[in-house]
């Protein structure tokens, strides 16, 4: 496996431009879709077949009378234990040797589970291909030595490239020094290769807490609940099976109830 | 911002009848087992059941997908920690299982019996499996009304043990052996799957808390309560334990109705 | 711009007038660059915008009210003792003396000595009327120097009346006029005033917000005193950010896509003022400063224009120059208005759209209709084009004759982009234009051609200018070369040219290395002077094209020299003269920039000392500091320093007026507008004006564009990718205003002006806040101009809305604030 490569976005330096939106669409020979209104300069309000890349645009007023408005591009978060790949029957979703998520478009029989296991509302369903498809860290691109579409573009370096074991130092000098500067709610998110997930390996610097961004507090992975459930399941199948079997048992004579028959 | 993993109506009847499927096959193996000569109904209809409705989930699932062409993806695949890759697997294996035990069943009289007992024993376990793994499949999604739900297996193998109960009776119903033990032994068994069904489902709504909003408070309250709860759960049970005189069709059926209302306004919540 | 954007890294304090991040944003990198450093951003603007959400303090500002902010914070710096005193007494005229006639708006009750009227009344709602500026003037001493006092304590120096004149623009003052609370503005204003001395510098950036209004001049004037004050212009990390609206108006600009000036910002000449050349030469060439060479300059363009045509005998050709019937005849509204009353009868816009572009765009259209022919050339079939279906137009009324030209973008065509930081770049061709398909260099050359050869052997007096201009660029005419343009536009000797010995400088044809080597006696020609050493031949004869020159900065010249190439003379912050003291050291060593060295070799063998340093320096690079005007850095002035009083035509000092149509008297003083700002009469109340404190008008609304539209939008409306990223039009309403109106985020409202209406979405948002002014709640609305009735993204056209106005020095347009009603649905 080479070196996990990550994007770091920092929001602190993001203005919102949607370049990285644009070029994500160009790149990836994404088709424009209809404009939905969202109330505000966000468009699409979510994630679509089509739209990879999503800066969004949140309004927060502030105690002080001020205003916050939270701009950040979002993107797949690739995380290292990622819900989408373990949620995939097919293997159409697999790991690449670089550590990003991608979806085998040649393989994918549009089942649409990792969908709903996506705990970031990333994966989409393409109903034209019948296909899920979702942000390939432009896995073209990285395979012939380039960074993704969407950092290349940003022209503020909000979106950063680079090698996981680089970037997330970075990130955290950059933490401290805005910190320093009084940002005092700034912190990364799914930097810590311990923490949620394992880590993303599209991690983000965020000025406000997560769910000001609309990104869970602490995302978990789906299939934690398969053993527990499946217990329970078990159980459940014991009790219904005595019932069944206290039901059939009394062989041949009447039953108590036999008369309500 | 979660996505639906847009399921619908095609899903809806998959979970149902996957369900009674199970339960079918279930109720069968036990009075195959357990029961005597009077269940021999019981247990054909159990069995052809069950490989009658593993046959049409298998074609609702590939209807449902983006590229039905494509099925065989999933069997070239195994992950077992993977509800959705075991469940393609065991929709199979459950198959097969239904397939001999309803031959054995047909053909080949008591000499096979021994052997159509054991095989039903083990099919049993794929039957319950069928029943309950859509259930944990769903809880393991991101989706909070099924994340959060720790029972949905659970609920969903007791709703498919009691449709499936219910699924034979009707059939013995119009197949007029109402009268027979049989048919009696399959009614109480259900009325046990129900008493069941219900507790798990209070306990189900109690766990989910705040999450289940959508079923027991939005939209989709009146069907959950109306048509689950009331119709589905308390209406047959009632008529049951009271010894209401009607046609044995009629709870059959309303468990039926409530089997897939439990189903419809699951999945549909997220859709 | 003054300075260059990678140097906004080393600003301090960077206050944002427009809206930098949403119009800018690949400047604006800079910007953050230097945020991360730890300076600070303040964003003056409306509106809360993408700027301001990554700045420090986000100053709401009314719109139309610049002046009083600038003017307040000019007061505070001077009340308060915070200007750089020795910058301003050794580099600007502030200590200059000035007529004792001069009387400011602190005497005259919101005027300046010398207002006359010119026109009479009539239809028009505003009388004309002038400045007559004979009291704008110096006290001279005997040798016809101006007079000082270095003190700055004498009643008449222009400091003193700088001070009496802004000691009005109190905090208070200001929080009565532009809505900034008191504190906030005081806040402001001891951040920002603490980039002035010589440790820290700060920068300005403005773009349109601060032009478009019928007092823009003076309010560029005034943020570049307040730079003045403060020691900002000339040293890093300081200067003027003028932003151009795209990719390449500061090439317009260079040269010269107006109506008033030719290339390299000669003058156009006047019918009356300069009838001929020599005239026009001792008219607009001043004593001092650079343009003591303006005459080599003109006599290099005319020889360009006409070359062997051009001799002494014939002026250059500068009797085939058309010229101005008066100052703001053809600027583009003038334009508009004349087209409108059939005094235009065939129009050729390349490159523009009009219909939605411009000012009273309803006007516009209605004018075009009126046309003979109209020829568009563009990259897509744009509302101009099709004005003739434009809605509530039956294309049966239209009798105009319309020519689409489909034109080639810039991906399609050689040739160079000038960006806002005078940074000519070169871009080669990527593909072949589509079809039928021209560049514009092609299409002009052609089309000259065929004009040519129809006007072949006429006699006309008129006809010869034209008939001698040359187009001919390399081998194939219609496939003109367009570094042999650049060449032309660079300069090159049209005759052998040898220096006093005899030594051959350049051989006929050559590149001019230098505009310094231009002449005013035809031996060189230079379609636009401030280019020359663009281009030049290297040692084997080829072209080396600097604008193609792709060498970034690295930590020894981060100014990238060896990137593209700035004019004038490569270098990229003007006036770097500034960045040393008087003595020529600089003002720090954190802030240093060039500096004399006076163990350099000096221009000859037995001199020394040298102006070095981090960038090219702009001024004699062997003038030393001691020397006469050694210490004199604002080399393009006649007197070679920083002006405080500079007249424009509407005043040596900026003065607040309120904007043409406004929401609340002048609290500055009894004139209510620019005494002088143009008002066109249009008949047919095509250009109405809403009354001071109407109440069929009673909001303030401002235009402006945003990061995914691209002007009129023919650029972006057009592309699926781009139309894609908004739903809609909409108008940007305050949670409070939107509550009065009933109106929900998503309700159509319409928007409307005594000139028009419009239709759009409400976009509710806390970005907008209501203004207290002078204790009275006035609600302000946005709303964005970029769509038309044309492309992927249709919308009803915003510019519809704005009035035929102008300011009297460039005659813009006010666009950024005048007033409206807003109603739900559709009214």
């Amino acid at each position: 496996m080479a070196r996990t490569l990550a994007m770091f976005t920092d929001t602190s330096l993001c203005i919102g431009c949607r370049a990285c939106q644009v070029a994500c669409k160009q790149w990836n020979e994404l088709p424009a879709e209809q404009p939905e209104w969202t109330g505000s300069y966000q468009n699409h309000a979510t994630f679509t077949d089509k739209t990879y890349r999503l800066v969004r645009f949140m309004e927060k007023p502030q105690p002080n009378g001020e205003l916050a408005w939270l701009l950040m591009s979002d993107v797949c978060k690739h995380c290292a234990q990622a819900g989408c790949l373990d949620a995939c029957p097919t293997g159409a979703i697999y790991r690449t040797e670089f550590g990003t998520v991608n979806i085998n478009q040649d393989v994918c029989n549009g089942c649409r589970y990792c969908v709903s296991s996506c705990p970031f509302g990333v994966v989409s369903f393409n109903h034209d291909t019948g296909r899920a498809n979702k942000c390939t860290f432009c896995n073209d691109r990285i395979h012939n030595g380039l960074g993704p579409a969407c950092a290349k573009t940003c022209p503020t370096d909000s979106i950063q490239f680079g090698f996981r074991d680089e970037l997330v130092p970075k990130a955290q000098k950059r933490v401290a020094a805005l910190k320093e500067l009084g940002y005092k709610d700034a912190q990364l998110y799914g930097a810590d290769s311990n923490g949620p997930l394992g880590g993303l390996n599209a991690f983000f610097l965020l000025l406000d807490r997560p769910a000001a961004y609309a990104l869970p507090e602490k995302p978990l992975l789906p299939q934690r609940n398969v053993k527990v459930d499946s217990l329970l399941a078990v159980g459940s199948a014991l009790l219904v099976g005595v019932g069944a079997l206290v039901a059939f048992r009394e062989r041949g004579g009447a039953t108590k109830d036999g008369g309500n028959a | 911002m979660l996505k639906s993993p847009d399921w619908h109506l095609l899903i809806v009847w998959y979970f149902f009848l996957g369900g009674i499927a199970g339960g079918a096959y279930f109720t069968a193996a036990i009075a195959d087992n357990f029961g005597g000569p009077r269940d021999k109904s019981v247990i054909r209809i159990g069995y052809v059941l069950a490989l009658l409705l593993i046959g049409l989930c298998g074609i609702l699932l590939i209807l449902d997908l983006g590229t039905p062409s494509r099925f065989m993806n999933m069997m070239l695949h195994f992950k077992f920690w993977d509800p959705m890759s075991i469940g393609a697997w065991m929709l199979g294996v459950f198959g097969l299982f239904a397939f001999v035990s309803s031959v054995l069943s047909l053909v080949g009289g008591e000499g096979v019996a021994p052997a159509r007992r054991a095989v039903s024993l083990v099919g049993t376990i794929a039957g319950f499996f069928i029943a309950a793994y859509t259930g944990v499949l769903l809880s393991a999604t991101a989706l909070p009304l099924w994340r959060e739900a720790r029972l949905m297996g659970a609920l969903f193998l007791a709703s498919g043990a009691s449709t499936g109960m219910a699924a034979i009776s009707l059939l013995l119903y119009l197949a007029g052996e109402s009268a027979g033990e049989g048919f009696k032994k399959v009614k109480r068994a259900d009325r046990y799957a129900i008493m069941f069904e219900i507790l798990v489902l209070a306990a189900f709504v109690v766990l989910l808390g705040g999450a289940a909003g959508p079923l027991v408070t939005g939209q989709l309250a009146p069907l959950f309560w109306g048509g689950l709860v009331a119709v589905g759960l308390v209406l047959p049970l009632l008529v049951d334990l009271t010894g209401l005189k009607v046609p044995g069709a009629i709870p059959a059926a309303l468990v039926l109705v409530g089997g897939f209302i439990l189903r419809y306004v699951i999945v549909m919540a997220n859709a | 711009m003054t300075t260059n954007l990678i140097d906004i890294q080393h600003a301090d304090v960077i206050m944002c007038t427009n809206n930098m991040a949403e119009n800018h944003p690949v400047g604006f990198q800079w910007v953050m660059k230097a945020k991360e450093r730890g300076a600070k951003v303040i964003h003056v603007d409306p509106r809360f915008t993408r700027t301001s959400a990554v700045s420090d303090v986000h100053v709401p500002l009314r719109s139309g009210t610049n002046i009083a902010f600038f003017g307040g914070l000019m007061s505070y710096a001077i009340q308060n003792n915070l200007y750089f005193k020795d910058y301003v007494v050794s580099f600007t005229n502030a200590s200059f003396l000035i007529d004792p006639a001069f009387k400011t708006p602190t005497d005259l009750g919101g005027l300046f000595e010398g207002l006359e009227q010119t026109g009479k009344g009539g239809t028009d709602p505003h009388v004309a009327q002038t400045y007559n500026k004979t009291s704008w003037k110096y006290q001279l001493d005997a040798e016809g120097n101006p007079k000082r006092d270095l003190t700055l304590q004498d009643p008449n120096c222009v400091f003193q009346l700088l001070k009496r004149h802004y000691s009005r623009y109190t905090p208070e003052m200001v929080e009565r006029i532009c809505g900034i609370p008191k504190a906030k503005f005081v806040e402001v204003a001891k951040l920002y005033c603490g980039t002035s001395g010589r440790e820290k510098t700060g920068t300005i950036t403005y773009a349109l917000n601060l032009t478009q209004h019928t007092n823009g001049v003076q309010n560029i004037r005034a943020l570049c005193m307040l730079q003045l004050l403060l020691g900002n212009i000339g040293r890093p990390g300081g200067g003027v950010t003028a932003l151009r609206g795209h990719a390449n108006v500061q090439g317009a600009t260079d040269l010269e896509v107006l109506y008033h000036e030719l290339p390299g910002y000669l003058p156009m000449p006047l019918r009356d003022a300069h009838p001929d050349l020599k005239t026009y030469l001792e008219k607009e060439t001043p004593k001092g400063g650079f343009w003591v060479n303006r005459p080599k300059f003109m006599v290099s363009l005319l020889k360009a224009f006409y070359g062997s045509s051009a001799t002494k005998d014939n002026e250059f050709g500068y009797q085939w120059l058309p010229k101005r019937a008066s100052a703001d005849a053809y600027s583009h509204q003038h334009t508009f208005v004349d087209m409108y009353k059939g005094k235009i009868k065939g129009f050729f816009c390349d490159g523009q759209n009009p219909a939605v572009g411009g000012p009273n765009a309803k006007l516009a259209r209605a004018a075009m209709q009126k046309l003979d022919w109209l020829v568009v050339v563009d990259i897509f079939n744009t509302e101009t084009a099709e004005v003739w279906k434009a809605p509530g137009t039956n294309p049966k009324d239209v009798k105009t004759e319309v020519f689409f030209v489909p034109a080639a973008p810039a991906a399609e065509k050689d040739g160079s982009l000038t960006n806002t930081m005078r940074l000519i770049q070169w871009h080669e061709k990527s593909v072949n234009p589509p079809g039928d398909v021209q560049t514009d260099a092609q299409f002009v050359c052609t089309l000259a051609h065929r004009l040519q050869k129809m006007y072949a052997g006429s006699k006309k007096d008129r006809d010869k200018g034209f008939l001698a201009a040359g187009f001919n660029y390399g081998e194939k005419p219609d496939h003109p070369d367009m570094e042999l343009v650049l060449k032309e536009v660079n300069g090159f000797a049209t005759e052998e040219i040898a220096d006093k010995d005899g030594k051959v400088l350049y051989k006929k044809g050559q590149a001019i290395a230098s505009f310094a080597q231009l002449t005013d006696d035809g031996k060189t020609a230079s379609g636009c002077w401030i280019y020359t050493g663009v281009i030049n031949e290297g040692p084997d004869g080829k072209l080396v094209n600097k604008a193609n020159a792709h060498k970034p900065g690295d930590e020894k010249d981060y100014l990238a020299h060896g990137w593209g190439f700035a004019w004038p003379a490569n270098r990229r912050i003007l006036y770097n003269r500034a960045s040393a003291d008087a003595a020529g050291k600089p003002w720090s060593e954190k802030k240093k920039l060039i500096w004399w060295d006076p163990e350099a070799p000096g221009q000859t063998p037995d001199k020394m000392g040298k102006w070095v340093g981090l960038d090219v320096p702009d001024f004699n690079a062997f003038l030393a500091p001691d020397a006469k005007n050694g210490d004199k850095p604002f080399i393009m002035r006649a007197d070679l320093v920083g002006a405080f009083f500079g007249p424009l035509n509407d005043g040596p000092f900026p003065e607040h007026y309120e904007p043409i149509e406004s929401p609340t008297r002048n609290l500055l003083s009894k004139q209510q507008n620019n005494p002088v700002a143009k008002i066109w009469s249009v008949p047919d109340k095509r250009n109405d004006l809403a009354p001071m404190g109407s109440k069929d008008y009673p909001y303030v609304i401002t235009t402006y564009r945003l990061t995914e539209h691209h002007l009129s939008g023919v650029m972006s409306r057009y592309l699926p990718m781009l139309a894609e990223l908004f739903e809609s039009h909409f108008a940007e309403i305050s949670h409070e205003l939107a509550k009065e109106l009933g109106i929900v985020n998503g309700d159509k409202v319409t928007v409307s002006t005594p000139r028009g209406k419009i239709v759009a979405k409400a976009m509710v948002t806390h970005r907008l806040k209501p203004f207290m002014i002078d204790g009275k709640t006035v609600h302000e609305i946005g709303v964005p101009w970029h769509w038309g009735y044309n492309g992927i993204a249709k919308g009803d056209i915003t510019n519809d809305l704005s009035a035929t106005v102008a300011d009297p020095t460039v005659y813009i347009q006010e666009t950024k604030a005048f007033m409206c009603n807003v109603k739900k649905g559709e009214v």
